[in-house]
């Protein structure tokens, strides 16, 4: 049985343009794997996790955020949410749009069954509860590698690739608001990237809410590339930003905004409501707080 | 006897590294993980472990210190309880990572994107404080090793333990302080060190009666201190459970009940029944951690105590026998040498037998402390004129760091207080005098030789450590004037871009922002052209950064201009290509 020189060339160059054709390919090999679920399977894991819903807080009266204490603070921005408890009637639409916007995994049907998710909206009572980006933030105060961070804009934000999942944050929390990778999403068929501009996370990260980061971050480069020379008078505020979650919210219960701007929806919608925090929160300078009633 | 033990470790080992191997490849989800806090059984190990490792020296230097007899025998093998529990303690926090291999990121260490370890974080402290704490046990036991044969490095043990005494108690406080500073409503409580320190001690005097039961006698002195501090913690319990309502009914059963059954002659009298009791202590105090670390112990919301966790045990329980029993066999000569006596086998009174020793050592030191009731004010004391001018430079030492620290000379961009400073304190004073006690003892008074392989160890060690101390200042000092340049920038000044661009940029990039084709065409591959597109697609920040950190060809300008030199240089490149643009569109 013999091979002449033209045969080996041409199976060579068959298997090399295979190799090449598969390189080419859409789907990662590990999705191809698993499968990646459909959004009926978040529908219907969203729908389990509002059946799960935890106890109600315990909400005391807080002020207005206002300027934050930190070093490199901004003294314009301070972004932030309002969630309208006379609006909201829990219907969970906010987290099934946070959970595609951020590409937030499902978890392991025994992990579900523990009511454990890893969802960055919980349901508390019947109003949904996210992290509350608060101003002095114990969980950024105890992350040993400075993966838990806060912007000068008054986020809460995580760098997945610094943290080192020592989980610490997630205990200092005092709402549970931090959500910690157990499994690797992507390898169970568990993830589902519908936004490709958000990373999946990897195994062994904390993750929680960003308050839309990257929502934020797209607007603040396109202000930037508009400017003109000279002209430096107007500071980017961040006007006409919306978090995926109060895009989606039927009634309009969640408004974002920065607290620090007039003109801002937050600061125009909280005018002569009460806000109120959790107890556990109400000392930290939150930037998301809830409202019920007129002044 | 020490072979057939370290036989059974293995057969604990071996199983135990497996499960271990399973929960570093499959993740914190393969443990028992608290659902409220996420930590778990690594965490409880860790606590557990790390208690252990404060008990023996502490009992040791404590005895030393309080000039309380204790037997060397039973002394040295508290001490090496200790190190081979600091061994077991160090491998739990690693496990517990959510990414193992990223564990030195919590090292404050060099890093040149200006990303730095957050030293506010009690986990900085704790790593911190441990390691001098290894460090100065590992010194202390070896000294004491090492007395018999050479009784000039006697005169070392007490200022040891006169240091160490009060390390114990600062980095098993700092321990507790991780704990007790969150916001966890179980954790939180000021009495937290006493609570942590008491239970350290209880389960150390368990290990160490436990171990002495190994090496066939008993010293009833510490079963006694085991008795007291059962009873210690049983108050600490009663407080807790009337402040949180918290109790964990099994740990109290282990650790609190079955411990008085010491008070009944026949078991009390029984090798049996005094290592059932040690071991009902260490089984208790583990049950009490694993409740203390998972607060939500017991809840459908929590995944049970399975195979792994069984699995982290037995690796924790086998190592130490393999370590420590090892190690007694490795050092069996240093440690049985003439006039070691046992503990109470002979039945002889303790301080009659070191009387005699003394009497026939040829070096009489701390002869008057020998003698009953002679009392020695500490400030004449024999250890104060041994350990005063080290001492003196530890304490200058950490106030010169303090002080570094707190004018936030290397940390700009951190908010950091004296507070976050404080944990370190002692530590760095006990480092720095334990060093300069040795150096001293070794260059100025020859009172120890060391072995060539020794001596390679120690420069390595202070190489290291001389390394990682360089790699922490430079780690804060980097990128230190960026962030506050961006908030002070100031582009009034119009000419000064003119002429630094004339200057500097016009070489390459010509005098009107068209390339000097001649030049240019040189270099592969040729830059892109800076027309009005271009620059606005790019935004100012990333060619500020090109600017001063170059690319391609072009050459890093950091240090020869400043943030808002190269915002202005930017600007006025922006204003030379909208001229282009007009006289284009003008013809």
């Amino acid at each position: 049985m013999g091979m002449d020189r033209r045969e080996f060339i041409k199976s060579c160059s068959l298997v090399a343009m295979m190799g090449l054709l598969f390189g080419c390919r859409k789907v990662s090999l590990d999705a191809l794997a698993a499968g990646e679920p459909g959004l009926a399977q978040f529908e219907e894991e969203v729908k389990l996790a509002i059946s799960h819903a935890k106890r109600q807080f315990d909400l005391v009266k807080v002020a207005r955020p206002g300027l934050l204490e930190i070093p490199g603070a901004s003294s314009v921005n301070r972004f932030g949410m309002a969630i309208d408890l006379d609006l909201c009637d829990g219907c969970g639409k906010c987290i099934l749009a946070c959970n595609v916007e951020n590409n937030v995994p499902l978890v392991p049907a025994e992990d579900a069954a523990r009511g454990r998710f890893m969802h960055w909206i919980d349901m508390h009572g019947s109003a949904p509860f996210m992290c509350a980006h608060c101003g002095k933030a114990p969980c950024e105060r105890v992350c040993p590698t400075g993966a838990a961070n806060h912007t000068p804009d008054g986020l809460s934000a995580m760098m997945y690739k610094r943290c080192t999942g020592s989980r610490f944050c997630g205990a200092n929390c005092p709402v549970q608001a931090r959500k910690f990778n157990f499994n690797d999403a992507r390898k169970l068929g568990l993830a589902h990237q519908f936004n490709k501009n958000i990373p999946l996370r990897d195994k062994g990260v904390m993750e929680k809410c960003s308050l839309c980061l990257h929502r934020l971050q797209d607007d603040r480069l396109k202000f930037k590339t508009s400017l003109t020379v000279g002209a430096t008078a107007e500071e980017w505020r961040g006007r006409g930003v919306k978090t995926a979650c109060s895009e989606s919210c039927p009634k309009n219960a969640i408004i974002f905004g920065n607290w620090l701007d007039d003109e801002s929806p937050l600061v125009q919608r909280t005018k002569n409501r009460v806000l109120y925090a959790p107890r556990e929160l109400a000392n930290l300078d939150p930037s998301v707080v809830f409202m019920r009633g007129r002044r | 006897m020490y072979r057939f033990l370290m036989l059974v470790g293995l057969v604990l080992f071996l199983p135990g590294a497996c499960a271990l191997g399973y929960s570093v490849f499959q993740g914190p989800s393969s443990w028992m993980t608290d659902a409220r806090t996420f930590w778990g059984t690594p965490i409880s190990l860790f606590v557990f472990w790390i208690g252990l490792a404060h008990a023996g020296t502490l009992i040791s230097a404590i005895f030393l210190a309080l000039d309380i007899k204790l037997d060397r025998r039973t002394a040295l093998i508290a001490e090496l309880s200790t190190l081979a529990s600091l061994v077991i303690a160090a491998v739990f926090p690693l496990v517990h990572l959510g990414i193992v291999e990223n564990f030195y990121m919590v090292a404050p260490l060099l890093d040149v994107r200006g990303i730095f370890a957050n030293i506010r974080s009690p986990l900085v402290w704790d790593f911190c404080c441990i390691a001098v704490y290894a460090a100065l046990s590992l010194l202390f036991f070896a000294t004491h090793l090492k007395a018999r044969r050479n009784p000039t490095l006697e005169k070392y043990c007490k200022p040891m333990a006169w240091l160490l005494f009060p390390l114990v108690l600062w980095v098993h406080t700092v321990v507790s302080l991780d704990f007790a500073t969150t916001f966890v409503p179980e954790w939180r409580g000021a009495f937290f060190p006493v609570y942590f320190i008491t239970g350290a001690i209880f389960s150390g005097l368990a290990l160490v009666n436990l171990l002495l039961c190994a090496e066939g006698y008993r010293v009833r002195l510490l079963e006694r201190l085991q008795l007291i501090c059962s009873w210690i913690l049983c108050a600490i319990w009663a407080w807790e459970f009337m402040l949180k309502g918290s109790f964990c009914a099994s740990a109290f059963i282990f650790a609190g009940l079955l411990p008085q059954l010491r008070m009944v002659a026949f078991i009390r009298e029984s090798k049996w029944g005094r290592m059932a009791i040690s071991a009902s202590v260490l089984l208790g105090l583990f049950l009490e951690r694993q409740f203390l670390v998972s607060p939500e112990f017991g809840s459908p919301a929590m995944a049970s105590f399975g195979w792994v966790d069984w699995g982290m045990l037995a690796f924790s329980a086998g190592t130490f026998m393999l370590v420590f029993f090892g190690m007694l066999l490795l050092l069996k000569r240093f440690m049985e040498v003439d006039g070691s006596y046992f503990g109470e086998v002979d039945g002889r009174d303790i301080a009659e037998v070191e009387e005699a020793e003394h009497k026939d050592s040829p070096v009489r030191l701390g002869v008057e402390k020998t003698k009953k009731g002679f009392y020695v004010h500490p400030w004449s004391s024999e250890e104060y004129h041994v350990l005063r001018l080290p001492l003196l430079l530890g304490i200058a030492f950490a106030l010169l760091f303090s002080l570094w620290v707190w004018g936030r000379m290397p940390f700009e961009n951190v908010d950091l207080s004296l507070a976050n400073v404080i944990p370190l304190f002692y530590p760095v004073v006990a480092l720095v005098t334990a060093v300069a006690l040795y150096a001293r003892a070794y260059f100025v008074e020859k009172a120890f030789a060391l072995h060539r392989i020794e001596k390679i160890l120690a420069a390595s060690v202070l190489v290291l450590a001389g390394t990682c101390a360089g790699a922490f200042y430079a780690g804060g000092a980097s990128e230190r004037g960026a962030a506050r340049d961006v908030l002070s920038e100031n582009p009034e000044n119009r000419d000064l871009p003119v002429q630094t661009w004339n200057a500097r940029c016009a070489t390459c990039h010509g005098s009107d922002g068209k390339f000097n084709e001649k030049f240019v065409r040189e270099f592969y591959p040729v830059p892109q052209k800076l027309d009005l597109l271009r620059l606005d697609s790019l935004g100012e920040d990333s060619l500020v950064n090109v600017i001063l950190k170059g690319r391609v060809n072009m050459n890093a300008y950091e240090g020869r201009l400043t943030y808002s030199d190269a915002l202005g240089l930017v600007r006025y490149m922006r204003s030379l290509a909208e001229k282009e643009v007009a006289n284009d569109s003008a013809p």
